[in-house]
């Protein structure tokens, strides 16, 4: 189902394809390989280019680049076009060489490391350590000048000795989060031999990175082996880029005003280290993806233009109209939501349900403008208090954000700043938003610590002295610092144990009776909703499929769907019995879905019509809208199709 | 504080390795170093130099190894190299006391501008990625990096000093200065320093400001910023306590190594611009096969990156609280 037929590929899709495809995923390290490889082929083409021999004196020195010879002539009349040809010979092969041997030793010095721990891994460690911060070129001089009349292959293995260390460390903390995750722990449980594990396993997740220590020590290894030659030590019979500026220096090139001796190698060596930087460079970027919150407001590509603020009076709290919503890739626009429409009361508890992937996460944070790029809106409004949201400025939403809603996110270990006491943090949401007095502060820090059930010693701690429960909780203190009228919960709870999930909870519920606003809450976790709520929606492939009070959808559930996602949760009573799951998986959303989303795993479908209309989202019931022709025949209009073409520009 | 002592016990531990390293390499060479000295000079080595070296090198005591290593170590700790070869017979210890002062203060100075504008601008191509400015600097920041420092030093002297003489071709000082510290003496010290100190800056502050772009990128993909900004805080204030702060450490980390990599330049830059420092003794000794004072020279430049390191570590404890609570 998978495969792609091999006809379909073109005759360089190997190229991408292989461990090194990385290369040619960057414009910057495909910049770097070309560069490269030209020299490579320049070098190993040396004879065919010039004719000259590049040590024999031949012609008259000191002659200026012409058109006899490109580059001019050195003091002892060699032509130093042929000499930067038959030098790039060795110099290539010491920066590869080098950049081999200690990638290797690196690579094998961290994995060994990270896989054993305990005191071998200390010992490595300390030894990657000393290497680290002893200065390389120094000792390097002192070495050579030791190994004096080694060759080039003494001058290589000084180079690697020397540059193996910071490569090491790289791996061994990479490793060392590669052999925390599961499938290693599995394989290491199934009695797979160390060595197996090390290379079948570990290896083929860190190549990219061991690819960008190849081209960070090929550089170390390039610009030392010129620094080396330049003061003498090595052989400067031989011909290298390094030799060569040896050679203009101790014929005082540049007093003779031929700049060009100089110039050309130097040039080279820098052209040279530069395309092992971009390859380093752009294999790391293509390897570590990061995401970013750097965004100042989420992306709005809406065409259609709406009016910025509306009339509040007679509209819901918060109220979300055919928002469209999702993420722009290099293959086209992922819709992660698909024309939802939902409504907020003042007070009222919403839970949003649905699997992982389903878009309900996309759907809070594109609503709030908190949707990292390539996060977009495509279309529809968001507005709170009749203010749409996805009209303000920049500086604007800043003002609105926490003054008038906020949002807890997913717990996570580094949702408080690492480096700046809790105090600080609790402090400038407040005065962000005009509270300065410091009584003030101090006093409602805390009065929101013993909300949250927090001892406001706490506030002078930093965020890992508390425990992950602590910590979500002083995000929700920080949350209700400027009492807004929604907070959005994302997941809250979910990474924490069930003992501090079932205390939490229960004190957002009493802040949220006892101040009057509403909430969002976001979970995968059905039956904890059904308990909190007022109000369930279930989202299906960016969709709302179904909405209705929480107690009808546990009672009565009207969509296939949410008749099956009630199934795979226990009943919080009653008799035990056989859980199902939902076999299959949830459509792409890179994709146009002509009909009901949930067709292909819906029991009860109706070829002919789920497949081929899409269902609209009806009130069956006072407060139960469902989207299912088993509940109504009436199909979805099209009306929304404008702001779908923008989606697949 | 555990943390510090740890860190203060690899510095001795490291430097003992180095000083250990420098026992064994003679050592280990075929044939005898002294020997090699003598043949270089063609019978311009007095027979009290030779002798001099011999004691230097331990290689008139038939003891064994073991005391050989001791006498070493006691001998170092009391700050006694020997003699030098090539300015013989001037203690080593007096050449590097007359070398330091410039070294460290031409690479102190340039380090710390050169990591504030690297780190600055790198910092200002990650925040405002996208623009063209922004976007230009880390491939111009890559290839200033990969120049050979003491080419792009030539270069500099050839433009600035030989075909206009904007800056003096050489050395530390005008001849003849008189007094230090005067007004002179500053005058003269800052051009002469001018040419060296530009290019140790322009070449290493590319390097930081990759990194500190890269590092400022892991920052923008924390939860904590996500959180930040949808607190609705000043984009001053961001960048403030929440990027800068933490971008900075790391930085801070892999300062040892930059520094080890600066050094290493500003050697090569030194012998470029005659700049009478470590570097320049450090090459002519490597002319001179002058080994007592080479070896000498890179176990203070060692030991002066070592301290430099502990101090950026010192450094670190205080801006990072995970690492005061021993985490």
């Amino acid at each position: 189902m998978t495969a792609i037929p091999i006809a379909r590929l073109t005759p360089l899709a190997w190229l991408r394809a292989g461990p090194l495809g990385v290369i040619w995923r960057s414009p910057r390290a495909t910049t770097g390989a070309v560069i490269i490889l030209l020299i490579a082929v320049l070098a190993l083409l040396a004879p065919l280019i010039s004719s000259y021999d590049p040590s024999s004196g031949a012609f008259t020195p000191w002659i200026k680049p012409g058109v006899g010879h490109l580059l001019g002539t050195t003091a002892l009349g060699q032509d130093i076009f042929t000499q930067m040809l038959y030098g790039a010979r060795l110099t290539l092969l010491i920066g590869i060489a080098s950049g081999l041997i200690s990638t290797a030793i690196g690579t094998a010095l961290g994995l060994t490391a990270a896989y054993y721990g305990g005191r071998t891994g200390e010992v490595i460690n300390t030894v990657t350590n000393i290497f680290l911060v002893l200065p390389g070129l120094p000792l390097l001089i002192i070495v050579s000048a030791f190994l004096r009349g080694g060759g080039v292959w003494a001058i290589i293995l000084v180079i690697s000795l020397t540059g193996w260390a910071w490569g090491a460390r790289v791996l061994r903390s990479q490793a060392l989060t590669l052999r925390n995750r599961d499938f290693i722990h599995a394989a290491v449980s199934t009695g797979e031999s160390p060595a197996r594990i090390i290379f079948k396993e570990m290896l083929p997740n860190l190549a990219g990175i061991i690819a960008a220590n190849f081209f960070g020590t090929a550089l170390y290894a390039v610009l030392s082996e010129a620094a080396l030659s330049f003061i003498g030590i090595g052989d400067v019979s031989k011909v290298t880029w390094g030799t060569m500026l040896y050679w203009a220096q101790a014929k005082n090139a540049l007093l003779q005003g031929a700049w060009w001796w100089v110039g050309a190698p130097g040039l080279g060596i820098a052209v040279l280290g530069m395309a092992f930087a971009f390859l380093n460079f752009g294999v790391d970027e293509i390897s570590n993806p990061r995401s970013n919150h750097a965004g100042k407001a989420t992306r709005v590509l809406r065409r259609k233009s709406v009016p910025k603020v509306v009339d509040a009076a007679g509209l819901p709290l918060m109220s979300i109209q055919h928002l469209d919503a999702g993420y722009v890739t290099p293959s086209g626009p992922v819709r992660a939501v698909r024309d939802v429409s939902l409504d907020v009361a003042p007070g009222e508890f919403l839970g949003l349900a649905g699997e992982s992937g389903c878009g309900k996460s996309t759907l809070a944070f594109a609503a709030t403008r908190l949707l990292d790029a390539p996060g977009a809106v495509f279309g529809g409004e968001a507005r709170l208090a009749g203010q749409d949201l996805l009209s303000l400025t920049p500086e604007e939403l800043r003002r609105t954000r926490w003054k008038d809603y906020s949002l807890v996110f997913q717990a996570s270990m580094n949702i408080l700043n690492p480096v700046i006491k809790v105090r600080e943090q609790v402090y400038d949401a407040m005065q962000a938003h005009g509270v300065h007095d410091k009584t003030k502060l101090e006093a409602r820090a805390r009065e929101l610590f013993e909300l949250v059930g927090i001892r406001p010693d706490y506030l002078d701690a930093f965020p890992h002295q508390l425990s992950g429960g602590m910590k979500q909780r002083v995000v929700i203190a920080i949350a209700l610092a400027l009492e807004p009228k929604l907070v959005v919960m994302d997941e809250p709870t979910t990474a924490l144990d069930v003992v501090v999930q079932r205390q939490i909870l229960q004190e957002i519920d009493q802040v949220r009776r006892r101040l009057g606003i509403s909430i969002i809450f976001i979970t995968h976790d059905l039956s904890l909703l059904v308990e909190m709520s007022d109000r369930i929606a279930i989202m299906y492939a960016g969709e709302v499929v179904e909405e209705a009070p929480a107690q009808q959808i546990y009672t009565a559930p009207k969509h296939p769907y949410t008749q099956r996602l009630m199934t795979a949760f226990p009943p919080l009573s009653g008799a035990r019995e056989r859980r199902e799951g939902i076999p299959g998986r949830p459509p792409s959303l890179a994709q146009e879905i002509v009909g009901c989303p949930f067709y292909e795993r819906c029991a009860v479908h109706l070829p002919g019509t789920c497949d081929v209309k899409k269902p609209a989202n009806v009130e069956v019931e006072p407060g139960h809208r469902v989207a299912c022709f088993l509940q109504s025949p009436a199909v979805k209009p099209a009306v929304y199709q404008e702001e779908h073409d923008l989606a697949s520009d | 504080m555990n943390y510090l002592l740890r860190k203060f016990g690899l510095l001795l531990f490291t430097l003992w390795i180095a000083a250990t390293l420098n026992f064994i390499l003679p050592r280990l060479v075929p044939g005898d170093p002294v020997g090699a000295m003598m043949a270089k000079y063609q019978g311009q080595l007095t027979p009290a130099a030779a002798d001099a070296l011999r004691v230097a090198y331990g290689l008139n005591d038939q003891g064994s190894m073991s005391h050989q290593y001791f006498i070493y170590l006691g001998k170092l700790l009391r700050g006694d190299f020997g003699l030098s070869i090539s300015q013989f017979p001037t203690p080593v210890i007096d050449v590097i006391a007359l070398a330091a002062p410039w070294t460290i203060g031409l690479i102190g100075v340039t380090t710390i501008i050169s990591f504030l504008l690297g780190s600055g601008l790198g910092l200002y191509s990650a925040w405002k990625r996208g623009s063209p400015l922004a976007d230009w600097m880390p491939p111009v920041a890559l290839f200033l990096n990969s120049m050979p420092y003491f080419w792009f030093a030539l270069l500099l002297l050839y433009l600035f000093a030989l075909k206009s003489s904007v800056f003096p071709l050489s050395g530390n000082l005008d001849p003849f200065i008189g007094e230090a510290w005067t007004a002179k003496w500053w005058s003269s010290m800052l051009r002469h320093a001018a040419l060296p100190a530009l290019t140790i800056i322009v070449t290493a502050a590319g390097g930081w400001l990759i990194t500190m772009r890269n590092n400022v990128m892991g920052v923008m993909g924390e939860d904590y910023l996500a959180f930040a900004r949808a607190k609705g805080l000043s984009e001053g204030r961001i960048v403030n306590r929440y990027v800068l702060k933490n971008a900075l450490l790391p930085s801070l980390t892999s300062f040892g190594m930059a520094l080890g990599f600066v050094v290493g330049g500003s050697i090569l830059v030194e012998t470029v611009f005659s700049y009478p420092g470590l570097g320049f003794y450090l090459y002519s000794a490597v002319a001179a096969v002058d080994y007592p004072l080479m070896q000498a020279i890179f176990l203070i430049i060692a030991a002066a990156v070592l301290i430099a390191n502990f101090i950026v570590d010192m450094l670190y404890a205080v801006l990072d609280p995970r690492v005061r609570d021993g985490k």
